[in-house]
C-alpha cells in the first residue's frame, strides 16, 4: 500500500474542518499547525504512513525509533466543530507521492463530510518588509472575500510547492472549500541547506487563520519564539560580520560566495 | 519484469520463533561484518535470496546508503568466485540458537521502503519474535549504545548489559528502515550501534574493531559466548 491512514480511536466528527501544516520552506505550515495542536491540546487520532516519505528513520531523545510520518490531531471547539490538524515530520519526496498522500488524506476527510480545508505555507520573497504579509488563494470567490476580511491579501500569481499546495488544488477538483494561506518569509537556509524556522511568518499566518476560524489562541509563547529567533539571527549576522572583518584584516578572501 | 522485488527460496528454515539479526554495508560496514561473523560462528545455512530491480550494483551516491531521489545508481550483476548474480539481500538460518541472519543490501531511494517491507514480510512469515539490528554511529568514545521500538527493551539492555541509549538522529539505509518498520509489522526490535571514527585517508573503511565490539555484545545477548 502506497499510503496508509491508521486511525487510532473512534472518530465521530461534526462540521469537520481540516488544517494542513506540513514541513516546508521556513517551516511556516508546520510551526503554525504544531502551535495550534499544542495550545488547543489537540488529541492525536491518526497516523499517515507512506513509502513516499524519505527512506530513513529517526532515533529520538528517549532512544525509541520513529518512522517519518504525518499525524492527525483533533480538537472539538465550543461550537461543536471538529477541527483536524494534519501535521508531521516530513512530506513525500516526489510529486507522485505528494499527490497520493494529499489525496488519501483529503478522501478520508471527504468521507467524514469535511466542510472546509485550510493549509498554511510560505511565500518566499526577497523584498524587505516590516511585518510579513499573508497572501491567500482559495477555491471560491466568496472564500477569497472572507480571507481578505480577515487580513489576507489576494495572491495574484505564484507557486505553492508541496502537499500544502496540492491539497488546495485537489480540494477544488473535489468541490471542497479550500483556503491556502501563505506568509511572507525570506526563506533563509543554513550552509547545509536546512531552512531556518520563521516564527514571525507563522505568527502572521496564525493571526489570519485563527480569525477565519474564530478561534481564541494564546499567542504569548509564539511571541517569545519570535524574540528568540530574532536574537539567534542577530548572533548569526554578528558572527558572519566578524569573520568578514578578520578575513579582510588578514588579507584572506572568504572561501564561500555570498 | 513482473515483480520489482522477489524472493527465491534456497532451503527450509527449521527455526522456531527465531530472533532475526539484521545488518547491511552501512556506516563503515559494521553491520555487514557482524553478519558475516555471525553466519560463520553459527554455521548458518542460506535459506533465501531477495532480489530487487531497485538494487544498484554501482551507486551514484557516496556512501551507498545516503540515497538520493535523482541518483538511482546503475543495475548489473556482481561476479563472485566466477559466478554472476544480481545484488541481493540474503537470509541465513540456524537452530541453536534459533536465528535468521539477514545480510542486507541498500536499494536506491525509490526502492528502500519496498525492500524493507518485503524483508519484514519474510521475517514475519518465519515467525520471527524479535529483531536485532547492528549498525554504526559516529563517536570518538569506543562504545556500544542502543535504540529500540519499546522502552522495555531499552530497560532490559541497561539492566542486563549496561548498554544505554546515546545516539539520536537519522538512521539511513536498509537497516534503518527495517528497524523503523518492524514496529508496524508487530515485531519488537532492538538496534545496537557501535561507535566508529573515520580515517582521514579512507572515510568508509570496514571498521573491524567496532564490529568486534558489537559482536561481543551480540554474543552475550544471543548466548553465544563460549
Amino acid at each position: 500500500m502506497n499510503v496508509e491512514i491508521k486511525i487510532l480511536k473512534e472518530f465521530v466528527p461534526s462540521q469537520l474542518i481540516l488544517i494542513c501544516g506540513l514541513p516546508g520552506t521556513a517551516y511556516i505550515g508546520k510551526l503554525s499547525v504544531d502551535y495550534l495542536i499544542q495550545q488547543l491540546k489537540a488529541e492525536m487520532i491518526g497516523e499517515v504512513y507512506s513509502k513516499y516519505f524519505p527512506p530513513f528513520v529517526v532515533i529520538k531523545e528517549d532512544g525509541l525509533v520513529e518512522l517519518l510520518r504525518n499525524e492527525l490531531y483533533q480538537f472539538k471547539d465550543e461550537s461543536g466543530r471538529t477541527i483536524v490538524f494534519l501535521a508531521g515530520n516530513s512530506q513525500a519526496y516526489s510529486p507522485e507521492g505528494q499527490y497520493e498522500i494529499a489525496e488519501a488524506v483529503l478522501e478520508w476527510a471527504i468521507n467524514h463530510n469535511v466542510q472546509r480545508i485550510y493549509s498554511v505555507a510560505a511565500y518566499v520573497t526577497e523584498k524587505t518588509f516590516e511585518a510579513p504579509n499573508v497572501y491567500c488563494t482559495t477555491t471560491t470567490l466568496a472564500l477569497l472575500e472572507e480571507a481578505k476580511v480577515n487580513g489576507a491579501q489576494f495572491l495574484d500569481n505564484g507557486i505553492i510547492g508541496g502537499e500544502n499546495g496540492i491539497i488546495t488544488g485537489l480540494a477544488k477538483k473535489k468541490n471542497v472549500e479550500g483556503v491556502c494561506l501563505l506568509a511572507e518569509t525570506h526563506g533563509y537556509q543554513t550552509s547545509t541547506g536546512e531552512f531556518v524556522i520563521d516564527p514571525r511568518a507563522a505568527k502572521a499566518a496564525l493571526k489570519v487563520l485563527t480569525s477565519m476560524l474564530t478561534l481564541k489562541v494564546d499567542m504569548e509563547p509564539m511571541e517569545k519564539q519570535v524574540v528568540q529567533m530574532d536574537e539567534a539571527i542577530a548572533k548569526m549576522v554578528e558572527i558572519e560580520r566578524r569573520i568578514r572583518e578578520e578575513m579582510t584584516a588578514s588579507g584572506k578572501k572568504p572561501a564561500y560566495v555570498t | 519484469m513482473e515483480k520489482e522485488t522477489w524472493i527465491e527460496r534456497r532451503s527450509d528454515a527449521k527455526t522456531i520463533e527465531p530472533i532475526a539479526v539484521v545488518g547491511s554495508p552501512g556506516l563503515r560496514s559494521i553491520g555487514k561484518l557482524v553478519m558475516n561473523g555471525l553466519i560463520a560462528k553459527t554455521d548458518a545455512t542460506l535459506i533465501a535470496d531477495m532480489y530487487s530491480t531497485h538494487m544498484p550494483t554501482i551507486y551514484d551516491t557516496k556512501p551507498s546508503y545516503a540515497a538520493h531521489p535523482r541518483l538511482p545508481g546503475t543495475g548489473g550483476v556482481i561476479v563472485e568466485s566466477g559466478k554472476a548474480d544480481f545484488p541481493k539481500v540474503q537470509f541465513y538460518a540456524c537452530t541453536n540458537p534459533s536465528l535468521i541472519i539477514t545480510q542486507g543490501y541498500h536499494a536506491n531511494f525509490e526502492g528502500q521502503y519496498e525492500v524493507a517491507i518485503k524483508v519484514l514480510d519474510f521475517l514475519a512469515e518465519n515467525n520471527v519474535r524479535q529483531i536485532i539490528v547492528v549498525a554504526g554511529y559516529g563517536s570518538k568514545d569506543k562504545k556500544i549504545c542502543c535504540a529500540a521500538t519499546n522502552k522495555e527493551l531499552l530497560a532490559e539492555m541497561k539492566e542486563k548489559y549496561s548498554i544505554d541509549i546515546e545516539y539520536r538522529g537519522p538512521f539511513m539505509g536498509f537497516s534503518g528502515l527495517v528497524f523503523g518498520l518492524s514496529k508496524r509489522k508487530g515485531i519488537e526490535a532492538l538496534c545496537l550501534f557501535a561507535s566508529t571514527e573515520p580515517k582521514e585517508d579512507d572515510l568508509e573503511f570496514p571498521d573491524k574493531e567496532a564490529s568486534n565490539r558489537a559482536m561481543d555484545v551480540l554474543d552475550m545477548i544471543l548466548g553465544l559466548h563460549k
